[in-house]
C-alpha cells in the first residue's frame, strides 16, 4: 500500500533484517487483533505460525498487496487452528470462537466514552462473523473493500455491505449502552466466560484513543 | 449472537458512509462521534504486549530459505555496483567462456565435506555456508546458503570484491533455482530476489542452462520441499531446532 511497505518489504526479500522487523512492528497488531477475533486466546499462537509462514513464504511474493497477502496467510492459519481444535470442518467463519470471545456486556458499557482497543475489539467480535471479519480487515488491517474481498473470496460489494451492518449494529450496541445501564436489558452476554481471553478481564485499563 | 435487529440505529445512514467512517480509523483520522472513536480505538497503534513475538519471528525470518539475512549497509551499494559485473559475466557466459567464470566461483566454495570436527564456528555466517558444501547434502531448506560464500568464505585473505560476491550470488540463486521444486520454479523468478539471475541469463528460458552451466554439480532437487535430514553441524541443527519450535 505505502511506498514505505513496499520497499521494506523487497529489502526483506533481499534478506534485510531491519525491513523485516520493520515489516513486524507495522503489520503484527493489526493481524493480531484480527485473529483474536477468529481464534480469541488462540490469537498469540497464531500470530507466531503466521510470521513463521512470512518468513518461510517471502521470496515468493510476487508483489501486490502485502497486508492482504499477511492477512490471507494469517486468516488460513486461523482456520487451520480452529479445524484442528474442534475436529470437524471448520465453518467458512468460526461462530463459537466469536461468540466465546463476546462474553462480557460490560465492554459495551464501557464503549460510549473513552474506549479502550481491547473494549473496541471485543465490541467488534460481538457481531455476526461475516460482519465482524469485514470491520476488522477495512478498519484495523486497513484494506480497501476490493482487497478484502479478495481475501474473504466475496464481492467487494457484499464486503462493503457486511461492514455496513456491522457499523450499524454497533452503532446501536453503543446507543443502547450510553442510557444507564440498570435501565438496559443485557442483550448480549451469552454467557459471561471470565477466563476466556483478555477481552473480559483486561479491559480495565482505558486507553485514551482519540487523537 | 441474540442480535439480530439494531432497531434504533439510523447511522451510519449508507454504505457510503459506512465507507468513510472505515477509510478515515483505517487511515487514522481524528474521530468525532463514539462510533468513529471506536474504529479508531480498534485501529490504534501497537500496544507494547502485541510486539511480544518479535524476536520469535525474527528467528524465523533468519532461519528462512531465501537470500541469506544481512544487516550490512554498504549491502544495496555493493549490489548495484555489482549489476554492471553481472553484464559482463552474462556476455562471457553466452559467449561460452563460462568454464572460467565456474572454476573461479567453485574455488571459492568451501571445500568438500569439512571433516565432521565440529570445532568453534569463529562467526554464524561462516557456519552458513558450510552447511552446504558441495551443493550434494540437504535440499531446499537452506538453499541459498552457499550464495554468499564469496563474501563470507573462510578462505584467507579473501577481499570482498564485487565481482565474487556477484559470483556467489548467482551460484546461490542458481542452486536455490535448480534445487526448488519442479513447479515452483517459475515462481521463484518472479521473485525480486532473482532479478539479477534473470538478467545474468538473459530470460527466464536461459535460466536453466546457465545454471547448470555456473553450478554443474547441483541437480533438481529429487524430493521438493521434503524437509531433508539435518546435516551434522551442531550450530545449524540447533539454529533450526530453535526455527522448529516457533512452528506449531
Amino acid at each position: 500500500m505505502t511506498d514505505e511497505l513496499g520497499e521494506a518489504v523487497v529489502a526483506a526479500q533481499a534478506g534485510d533484517e531491519d525491513a523485516f522487523r520493520f515489516l513486524y512492528r507495522r503489520l503484527q497488531p493489526g493481524l493480531l487483533r484480527y485473529l483474536t477475533a477468529l481464534v480469541g486466546a488462540d490469537a498469540e499462537d497464531v500470530a507466531s505460525e503466521t510470521w513463521l509462514q512470512i518468513s518461510r513464504d517471502l521470496p515468493r511474493f510476487a508483489g501486490g498487496e502485502f497486508r492482504a497477502w499477511t492477512v490471507t496467510i494469517a486468516r488460513n492459519r486461523a482456520m487451520d487452528h480452529l479445524r484442528r481444535q474442534r475436529r470437524r470442518p471448520a465453518l467458512p467463519v468460526p461462530v463459537q470462537a466469536l461468540a466465546d470471545l463476546a462474553g462480557d456486556a460490560d465492554t459495551a458499557e464501557r464503549a460510549g466514552e473513552t474506549i479502550g482497543t481491547e473494549a473496541a475489539l471485543a465490541l467488534i467480535a460481538t457481531l455476526p462473523p461475516r460482519e465482524a471479519e469485514a470491520v476488522l480487515l477495512r478498519a484495523v488491517i486497513g484494506l480497501d473493500a476490493e482487497t478484502a474481498g479478495r481475501v474473504l473470496g466475496r464481492r467487494a460489494g457484499a464486503v462493503r455491505t457486511a461492514a455496513h451492518r456491522g457499523l450499524r449494529r454497533l452503532a446501536a450496541l453503543m446507543e443502547r449502552h450510553d442510557p444507564p445501564p440498570a435501565a438496559a436489558p443485557r442483550v448480549t452476554a451469552p454467557r459471561p466466560r471470565p477466563g476466556q481471553g483478555r477481552s473480559a478481564s483486561g479491559s480495565a485499563h482505558v486507553e485514551p484513543a482519540d487523537g | 449472537m441474540s442480535l439480530r435487529r439494531p432497531d434504533g440505529a439510523d447511522r451510519p445512514a449508507d454504505r457510503s458512509a459506512s465507507d468513510r467512517l472505515l477509510d478515515a480509523a483505517r487511515a487514522g483520522r481524528p474521530a468525532d462521534d463514539p462510533l468513529a472513536r471506536l474504529l479508531a480505538a480498534a485501529a490504534a497503534p501497537a500496544r507494547p504486549g502485541e510486539l511480544a513475538g518479535e524476536e520469535a519471528a525474527l528467528a524465523a525470518f533468519r532461519a528462512a530459505p531465501g537470500p541469506a539475512p544481512t544487516r550490512r549497509p554498504g549491502r544495496r551499494r555493493l549490489t548495484v555496483g555489482a549489476f554492471a559485473w553481472i553484464g559482463a559475466l552474462a556476455a562471457t557466459a553466452t559467449a561460452g567462456v563460462a568454464v572460467a567464470a565456474v572454476t573461479l566461483d567453485r574455488g571459492e566454495e568451501p571445500v568438500p565435506p569439512p571433516p565432521p570436527a565440529p570445532t568453534e564456528a569463529p562467526s554464524p555466517s561462516p557456519a552458513d555456508s558450510a552447511v552446504t558444501p558441495g551443493g550434494a547434502g540437504p535440499g531446499g531448506a537452506a538453499p541459498s546458503a552457499p550464495g554468499r560464500p564469496g563474501t563470507t568464505s573462510a578462505g584467507p585473505g579473501r577481499p570482498t570484491d564485487p565481482g565474487r560476491s556477484a559470483t556467489a550470488e548467482l551460484s546461490g540463486l542458481c542452486r536455490a533455482y535448480l534445487e526448488g521444486p519442479a513447479g515452483k520454479r517459475e515462481d521463484l523468478l518472479d521473485t525480486p530476489g532473482y532479478a539479477p539471475l534473470l538478467d545474468a541469463a538473459g530470460g527466464a528460458g536461459n535460466v536453466e542452462p546457465f545454471c547448470h552451466d555456473l553450478v554443474p554439480d547441483v541437480g533438481p532437487g529429487p524430493t521438493p520441499d521434503a524437509h531433508p535430514t539435518r546435516t551434522t553441524r551442531p550450530d545449524a541443527g540447533t539454529k533450526d531446532a530453535g526455527a522448529r519450535n516457533t512452528d506449531r
